[in-house]
């Protein structure tokens, strides 16, 4: 009862704060709108296009703009297209000479620019762009063997070829693809939802700890030991009050982005399960901070700093997929890194609760160990 | 009178530094964070491309053997491709899924003959899905042989000629179009300094924000009376706040753009304009965060509303992530912050830009400087009172 009562006031303490109702509610709810708004869903690469007037020309602009999953923007000015490739608003750019007709009618060669930069996305849409580009070359080489052969003169010979090309299916390439994807077909905001509860409900748990620090150096805890109160209550009480605080924001953050993001969570009991396992981590390592600092205000700022830190190591930021090798064993040290996949395991795979208790046990080894370290240097702190 | 501002500001800046608190927030924070995204950001920029195929030649044709002979061949020797022997079609597509191969080519059975025959014909990419790229790449090289293929094929068809003898002669003669690569100097910047200088700017916003906001603190502590009793004028106090504030915001950005360079490789550009960019930015990042804390009433709740201002700027200026490669609206969004003024500028500085290319930016960032300082400026009087 005494525990609950504990618990309870400081989980009422943190929510009377009025710029602590904006960190846990409402700034993770307008993060995962803005990085879904930025990322998520299909990535659709840009490019950049400055069209040649003419029949051969147009043919070309229409097959640039037919590629798939390519969102094909007309220019005029080759500057602006430049300036929209360089600011990273366009993949890349394709700049037809504008004599482009002219050219191949009269037997030259015809280059057609494209202009990147220097990632890796520029190289692949380089290739879409090239097959474009082959596609339109093939007519005109047909035309040209039929005038150098001399089967007709160079003013049929253009109009032989489209014509044969409209009968003739031709030689193509297919292509397919094989293996699971790494990230599937998940919704615009499935991949940042779960990275964003972990990294919030850790980061204010950590940030707690400042109040943690405070009971304490405000004479809070003594006067509690006072009354007929253990030190076993007391350091219960404050545990299950961090706690109350991570699961507070957790089942915020994830009924929010449910009801308003529509995020799917997958099995709903394992997905709390998962959440109640990484709030007790969190708890604890907001005791295991506020008992090491004896300042609050260090308390908070190096709860920031670990909060931020410890996310990015553990994939709350940047999905641990694309991290380097080395990287990717270093953020298995994090509980973040675990809380991520088994929400991923139900959310990207579809998976049920025995597929996440691997996830499970080590996050409640993990709260088990700080918690112990913590209620020891806790005691300590509480008595001395 | 400007004795006296100075005095105050050296205190303060005194007192900043022993706070260890503000160390963190100011230096160890930015520069951590900075260093933690480094190291979990792939990069994308440098390093050799190559794409690991494989050909299941199931033809065993004469076109077929060109096409892996006289077209994968001189890739190959190139470094652009890396090709293996290929087992059974089973066993390579199997490879693909796994990751072990990008992509891989089957030229089925009777290719070569549909081919000479003026039949359709189709050679298979098939693409290890989380290797879109290189699968990309192995589909275009494939594209541009069957492109040939298909010419002949054309041409065969309108003058009833022999495809063969056709498709030589198209292999040899120039294609009439082609693609020439220009590349145009990134103005993205790379990950380490992207996250160096992202960190750096948006922590300033804390390491300026006690200038003002501690005239509040006088207040509650009693210092205010005693610094009113001392024979200066009310603006030196306010001066000596702002001084300290900007000393301790230079002094910051400072330490973490060379600490950044020298530890891990941020490239921050030409040194002239980066100063200029963070003399602006700390003048902005002073009067924004001292406009609110002449809105508050008390020390938490100023420091409270800062907090909340500088991480939803520096969230939506593209601090954390590349905001401005996000859509459209957003990045327009995104210009309303100094922040993305200062990213943009360094920008410029990285494709290489000397300091005049960053005017627009400074301009831009001083305009939020000149209107938040004024504003401060009309307000605070009435902060320095007992």
């Amino acid at each position: 009862m005494k525990i609950l009562t504990i618990g309870l006031n400081n989980v009422r303490r943190l929510l009377r704060e009025r710029s602590n109702v904006f960190f846990v509610f409402v700034f993770p709810m307008l993060l995962i709108l803005v990085i879904g708004a930025s990322f998520g869903g299909s990535f659709e690469p840009r490019i950049g296009l400055i069209p040649a007037a003419g029949a051969l020309g147009d043919a070309l602009t229409d097959d640039l703009i037919d590629i798939d999953d390519v969102d094909v923007v007309l220019y005029v000015s080759r500057d602006e297209l430049v300036d929209g490739i360089q600011r990273g608003r366009l993949n890349a750019g394709v700049v037809v000479p504008h004599d482009y007709d002219t050219t191949l009618l009269g037997g030259g060669r015809a280059s057609v620019e494209f202009v990147t930069g220097p990632d890796q996305l520029g190289q692949q849409l380089r290739s879409t762009v090239q097959a474009a580009v082959a596609r339109q070359s093939t007519v005109v080489l047909a035309a040209r063997l039929l005038a150098d052969g001399g089967f007709a003169d160079q003013a049929e010979s253009l109009e032989l070829a489209q014509e044969a090309a409209a009968t003739v299916a031709g030689v193509t390439v297919a292509v397919e693809s094989a293996g699971e994807a790494t990230f599937g077909d998940i919704g615009r905001f499935d991949l940042g939802a779960p990275q964003q509860l972990v990294l919030f409900v850790f980061l204010t748990s950590l940030a707690g700890s400042a109040a943690l620090i405070q009971t304490r150096r405000w004479g809070v805890s003594r006067r509690m030991l006072a009354t007929p109160t253990s030190a076993r209550e007391v350091l219960l009480g404050e545990v299950l009050g961090r706690f109350g605080v991570a699961m507070v924001q957790g089942v915020f953050i994830m009924l929010g982005s449910l009801v308003v993001f529509g995020v799917d969570w997958g099995d709903p009991w394992a997905a709390a399960a998962l959440l109640v396992a990484f709030s007790i981590v969190g708890a604890a390592g907001g005791m295991l901070l506020g008992s090491v600092l004896d300042n609050d205000e260090q308390g908070g700022s190096f709860g920031v700093f670990a909060g931020l830190g410890l996310a990015a190591i553990g994939g709350a930021m940047v999905p641990i997929e694309v991290f380097p090798e080395t990287m990717q064993t270093v953020a298995r040290f994090t509980p973040h890194a675990w809380a991520i996949e088994g929400f991923s395991d139900l959310i990207r795979h579809d998976g049920g609760f025995s597929d996440v208790i691997p996830e499970l046990g080590i996050l409640l080894l993990f709260g088990i160990g700080l918690l112990a370290v913590a209620s020891v240097l806790f005691r300590r702190k509480l008595t001395t | 009178m400007i004795r006296a501002s100075l005095l105050i500001a050296a205190k303060d800046v005194r007192q900043r530094i022993r706070d260890r608190s503000a160390i963190m927030l100011g230096l160890v924070a930015p520069l951590g964070l900075a260093f933690i995204f480094s190291l979990i950001i792939p990069d994308f920029g440098g390093g050799d491309f190559v794409v690991r195929v494989a050909v299941v030649d199931e033809d065993g044709g004469l076109v077929s053997q060109a096409f892996t002979d006289q077209v994968l061949g001189p890739f190959a020797d190139e470094g652009l491709l890396e090709i293996s022997d290929a087992g059974s079609r089973d066993e390579t597509l199997g490879l693909v899924a796994d990751g072990g191969l990008d992509a891989t080519y089957v030229i089925p059975a009777g290719f070569s003959s549909d081919v000479l025959a003026g039949l359709p014909a189709e050679i298979r990419v098939t693409g290890n899905v989380d290797a879109q790229i290189a699968t990309e790449v192995a589909a275009a090289i494939a594209a541009e042989f069957t492109g040939t293929l298909t010419g002949a094929q054309l041409a065969a068809q309108a003058s009833g000629a022999d495809v063969g003898l056709l498709a030589l002669q198209a292999a040899q003669a120039a294609r009439p179009v082609v693609l020439s690569e220009a590349e145009a100097a990134s103005k993205v910047l790379d990950a380490t300094t992207f996250f160096s200088a992202g960190m750096a700017i948006f922590f300033l916003f804390f390491t300026v924000q006690f200038g003002v906001a501690s005239l509040l603190e006088e207040r509650i502590e009693g210092t205010m009376p005693r610094l009113l009793a001392a024979p200066i004028p009310p603006i030196s106090i306010v001066g000596g706040k702002a001084i300290a504030s900007l000393a301790v915001g230079v002094i910051a950005m400072a330490v973490l753009t060379v600490a950044s360079a020298v530890f891990i490789g941020a490239d921050w550009g030409h040194p002239i304009g980066v100063a200029v960019l963070i003399a602006a930015s700390v003048l902005a990042a002073l009067g924004i965060m001292a406009v609110i804390a002449t809105l508050a009433k008390t020390p938490e709740q100023s420091s409270n509303w800062q907090t909340i201002v500088a991480v939803v700027l520096g969230m939506l200026g593209g601090t954390f992530f590349p905001v401005s490669q996000g859509p459209e609206a957003l990045a327009d969004i995104s210009l309303l912050t100094p922040h993305a003024w200062f990213m943009r500028g360094l920008g410029e500085l990285h494709a290489g830009g000397g300091p005049t290319s960053v005017a627009v930016p400074v301009a831009a960032i001083l305009a939020f400087a000149a209107v938040t300082v004024g504003i401060a400026g009309l307000r605070v009087n009435r902060m320095v009172r007992l």
